[in-house]
């Protein structure tokens, strides 16, 4: 045991047990500056710049208090980070995806398309931003699912931004049938619009006559509504559509076939032939 | 100034006064669109709220005790103690209210008017002192609207419409709406259109008088010539009138200290 001992450099001893203590002191200063800078400016700042804040400022003081630690240990810092960099070469191209994500991730924290609270959709998922991380962006989807998305993924596709603007416009498409009266339909929808609360007066709904179709006159409708709102609008506009077209007598045909038998004028004769066969037990 | 005729009607107590309610028994209040219920069962509080419809709408106020609990109710507020009186305290909504008058409305160039305009009013159900909140309701639920440029600037609003009376014995009497005097200044040369203003009612004060009228303060705006910019000045004293006036609730939002002003198409909606 004591050979043991013995054969320990103490002299190096003191150096580390320095650097070691530089180390959790640098954690434990970082942890708090972060901590409080995070209380002062949290009313101040959006989510977003106060996670980027408190990220920045806990990692740029632990570099601070490694670095010295380093030195602590007699590594010369030039050497370090000439070492470094032909590392981050060889590491660069072993993770090449990994430092892709990590500038995607820059450039998405740079443009602002989107901040933590937002809800964004990307292909088909679509959620709440819980945070926008180095490598990826983390949502919260409506049926509550943590999703992870690369960042350069989002650099890549399509991200739309659902709550970026207080309104939003629901578009309903609908067919009314080829007997009846446009300018009937259309004051019938103005009315449902104009007695629900939740559709804006302005900017004032929109009715497009978007063509004649195969078997409906087809319409489109747009209404708006604040994004709060937005799904009990969709909802209640819908059904108190449906009951106003139907008291007042409005038809949304299905789709029809008609059975052209090659005459213009004449349609298909139709006869039935034996009667007893509609009165038959299906079973038998 | 000459009075509505609902000033000689009304002899009793206001509806806003503090009413004592008894454990066991409750109040009824009939006010616009809004049928109220409230019920004071032995440590807390009940409420029933129903819509009446547009066309059944009654231009005068009832609220009256009863000796029973409301037979149903939508909310229950659970309180401890002896918990005072109940207030019904009048209020101003929430958000700017967009008034559209039925019929457009032009101001001739360096003219001035006074229009009535009238907001519905919100309801603020308190008990006890210290008053306890226990609801805050719309008397009339109004629809939403958008004001602004575009449909991306600009602020979420409810929308009213209004006949832009400038005559002060016409206006009819109606409990349930706070009036706001817009005096309007045109210096331009050109005719100034009124198709819809928007009302910054959470910045203005309410007050009452006995006979159960409400109003709010004046609100002058004058469009000065070669302009796009309107100078809004929200009066700080209520407006002079025949009776005396008892403030019944500060503004919600602070107006500031000097004069509002807005960019015209703001005030006006974008021009068409």
């Amino acid at each position: 045991m004591s050979e043991w001992l013995s054969q320990i450099p103490w002299s190096a001893a003191l150096p580390a047990a320095r650097a070691l203590i530089l180390v959790l002191s640098g954690l434990v200063v970082a942890m708090l500056a972060s901590r409080l800078v995070l209380r002062a400016l949290r009313h101040r700042l959006t989510p977003n710049s106060t996670q980027l804040l408190r990220r920045g400022l806990f990692y740029g003081i632990l570099g601070l208090f490694l670095a010295s630690a380093l030195r602590e240990l007699g590594f010369s810092l030039s050497v370090l980070m000439g070492a470094a960099g032909v590392l981050t070469v060889a590491i660069g191209f072993a993770s090449q995806t990994t430092a892709s994500n990590l500038i995607s991730g820059l450039f998405l924290i740079g443009e602002r398309s989107f901040e933590i609270g937002d809800i964004i959709t990307v292909g088909a998922t679509t959620g709440e931003v819980l945070s926008i991380d180095a490598l990826s962006v983390k949502l919260r989807t409506m049926d509550n699912l943590y999703v992870r998305i690369p960042n350069e993924t989002l650099i890549k596709s399509e991200v739309t931004t659902l709550s970026r603007f207080p309104i939003r416009r629901y578009d309903i498409m609908l067919g009314v049938a080829y007997k009846e009266n446009l300018d009937r339909v259309r004051d019938l929808l103005m009315q449902v619009a104009e007695s629900n609360n939740l559709c804006l007066d302005e900017p004032t709904p929109l009715f497009i006559f978007t063509g004649f179709g195969e078997s409906s006159l087809n319409i489109q409708f747009s209404v708006w509504a604040r994004r709060e709102t937005f799904l009990a609008l969709r909802n209640t506009i819908s059904a108190e559509i449906k009951q106003a077209f139907d008291d007042a007598g409005i038809e949304i045909p299905f789709p029809h076939r008609t059975l052209y038998a090659g005459e213009a004028t004449q349609p298909m004769p139709v006869r039935i032939v034996d009667t007893q066969l509609f009165d038959r037990d299906p079973e038998s | 100034m000459a009075m509505p005729s609902a000033a000689t009607k009304a002899r009793t107590k206001p509806w806003w006064t503090p009413r004592r309610v008894a454990t066991g028994h409750g109040l009824e209040l009939t006010l616009g669109t809004l049928a109220l219920q409230i019920g004071h069962a032995a440590n807390e509080w009940r409420i029933h709220r129903e819509a009446i419809p547009e066309d059944a709408v009654s231009d005068r106020v009832r609220i009256r005790g009863r000796r029973s609990l409301p037979a149903a109710f939508t909310e229950r507020y659970v309180i401890s103690g002896d918990t005072g009186p109940l207030l019904l305290n009048p209020m101003l909504a929430d958000r700017n209210v967009v008034i559209r008058p039925h019929q457009p409305v032009f101001l001739l160039s360096q003219q001035s008017v006074v229009l009535y305009l009238s907001t519905p009013i919100w309801i603020r159900i308190e008990v006890g002192e210290p008053a306890h909140l226990l609801s805050e309701l719309p008397v009339t639920q109004l629809s939403d609207t958008w004001f602004g440029p575009s449909t991306f600037e600009g602020e979420i609003c409810y929308a009213s419409r209004s006949h832009a009376r400038h005559q002060l014995e016409e206006l009819p009497p109606r409990p349930h709406r706070a009036i706001t005097p817009l005096q309007i200044h045109n210096r331009a040369n050109t005719p100034l259109p009124l198709e819809k203003f928007s009302l910054p009612v959470p910045m203005l004060s309410l007050y009452g008088s006995d006979d159960g009228g409400l109003w709010t303060q004046g609100v002058k705006l004058t469009r000065e010539d070669q302009s796009d910019l309107a100078a809004v000045r929200i009066d700080s004293r209520p407006p002079e009138l025949d009776r005396p006036l008892s403030l019944l609730s500060k503004p919600r939002e602070d107006p500031g200290r000097s004069g509002l002003v807005r960019a015209f198409s703001l005030l006006f909606g974008s021009p068409s």
